[in-house]
């Protein structure tokens, strides 16, 4: 494109570029059909149908805290959750919801031994299966970790595999533990004063990792496509809108998180105790899936990867690939990539 | 970096734009250096604590004036809903044990299958709710 050419377009691109930021909210999120079902509180357990259903063993997906599980379905053609369905699995999804001011007591004992426990009883029982496989993802997958690191009793023994993508392990070596590990920082002031912290401040934290990138790269990089004819608005608005959904982070979970994780390191010594009973991650002994990225920023593969040094499982399989935190799993390669591999590895587990 | 024979086979808008992505990788190198530090983390944590006792002292006042209005406040709707929540916690338990009595009755009757007999649960809560 010639430079006159360009001088012409760009007040054309201006308006297509202003377009595409003032209509993201305007994308529709979510790919495929869904039914709630189980709520209690805020929390939504939502059941996926496949219409090929192939496997006996569902697959249970497990989001943060941060962020909105969404990004398992954002949109037709790039959907997770569509790729195990047409891959013959049964899917449902732990939806945290939005927390409120009135959610502000939920520590990670109640995520753990309450809702992610109720969440997999309620899955057992509307699927009909024996067990289940836990895909959890980031905080998701340190929940879920958790969850099979307890004393085992009934619906614990269900987990047939355990998926952890991208999960944080001992991260006090990362940048965010140089910003919230230091004992000087008051979390539970903090925590105590919000009650829940606003999903702002925690978007805003996790942007100022990478503050080039996500404040200006960004936008300069849509504003290049539209300006070269090349941007696609059907990719871009559903990720945008995905990122600017913010949920609340309840407080005492935060401070429990910050201490447990950033601050002494407790899980992988083994010395978190949730409802009185010590978490041990030596009492995971499913079949193990671990996904890293080499390029995350968010959970640092080398924050990872002390759990295969601390579960007990026969079956390990460690999947590492170039990629950034979300986009190794939601990025417009993942679908070529790393479903199939997880796919994969789930079929050959998931078998009567 | 380019070499010499590539730079001169592009048009002058290419190595401006090349020019221009290099300084803008190379700033956003610096500035991952620099929130990488101890001082910014430092700063970040001040700037945390101090916006939430703002936010805790506007709400705060905020609540009083509303109350001397006699309206319900927040506090008082957040009050409200966390006796909600617990009502709904105890509620959850209680359903729970009447499952799993339901399904206890229900393997006996059978002669011992398994719990759940093998067959899907209708799903005490479940909704037509689509999206």
């Amino acid at each position: 494109m010639s430079s006159i050419e360009r001088l012409v377009r760009t007040p054309a691109a201006a308006f297509e570029f202003a377009n595409i930021l003032l209509t993201t909210d305007d994308a529709t999120l979510g790919a495929s059909e869904r039914e709630a079902v189980w709520t209690h509180r805020g929390i939504t357990l939502w059941r996926y149908r496949s219409s090929q259903r192939t496997y006996p063993v569902p697959v249970l997906l497990v989001f943060a805290l941060i962020n909105r599980p969404a990004i398992f379905d954002l949109r037709p053609g790039n959907s997770f959750v569509e790729h195990l369905l047409q891959e013959g699995f049964d899917v449902f999804l732990l939806d945290w919801g939005h927390p409120e001011e009135e959610d502000a007591d939920m520590g990670l004992d109640e995520y753990v031994c309450d809702e992610l426990h109720w969440g997999i009883r309620e899955t057992l029982r509307a699927s009909g299966a024996e067990d289940l496989t836990l895909l959890g993802w980031c905080i998701g997958a340190t929940l879920s970790a958790m969850y099979c690191g307890l004393p085992r009793d009934g619906d614990r023994d269900r987990v047939r595999n355990l998926a952890l993508l991208t999960m944080p392990v001992d991260p006090r070596d990362s940048t965010y533990a140089r910003w919230v590990g230091d004992p000087a920082f008051d979390v539970d002031g903090v925590a105590e004063h919000y009650g829940v912290l606003p999903g702002r401040s925690v978007d805003f934290a996790n942007k100022m990792l990478k503050p080039v990138t996500n404040f200006w790269t960004t936008y300069r990089r849509l504003w290049q496509g539209v300006l070269d004819g090349k941007s696609r608005r059907e990719a871009y608005q559903p990720m945008a809108k995905w990122v600017a959904d913010n949920p609340n982070f309840p407080g005492r979970a935060f401070a429990q998180w910050i201490k447990m994780m950033y601050r002494d390191g407790d899980l992988v010594s083994g010395r978190v105790r949730l409802r009185g009973r010590r978490v041990d991650l030596a009492r995971i002994d499913q079949n193990l899936l671990i996904v890293t990225a080499a390029a995350d920023h968010i959970a640092p593969r080398p924050t990872t990867m002390p759990i295969f040094d601390l579960v007990s499982s026969e079956d390990v399989t460690h999947i590492d690939r170039p990629g950034g935190h979300i986009g190794l799993i939601a990025g417009s390669a993942a679908r070529n990539e790393i479903w199939p591999e997880i796919s994969d590895w789930l079929r050959e587990r998931s078998e009567r | 970096m380019p070499d010499r024979s590539q730079q001169t086979d592009r048009s002058p808008s290419e190595q401006v734009r090349a020019l221009y992505e290099e300084a803008e990788s190379a700033a956003a190198k610096a500035f991952e250096e620099a929130v990488g530090k101890p001082s910014f983390g430092a700063l970040l944590a001040r700037s945390a604590e101090n916006a939430a006792a703002l936010a805790r002292i506007g709400s705060d006042v905020a609540d009083l004036v509303i109350r001397n209005m006699r309206i319900a406040g927040r506090s008082d709707i957040t009050h409200l809903a966390r006796q909600l929540h617990r009502t709904e916690d105890k509620l959850e338990r209680i359903l729970q044990e009447v499952e799993l009595l339901r399904d206890e009755v229900a393997a006996g009757r059978s002669g011992g299958r398994s719990a759940n007999g093998g067959e899907p649960s209708t799903g005490r809560r479940s909704s037509s709710e689509t999206s």
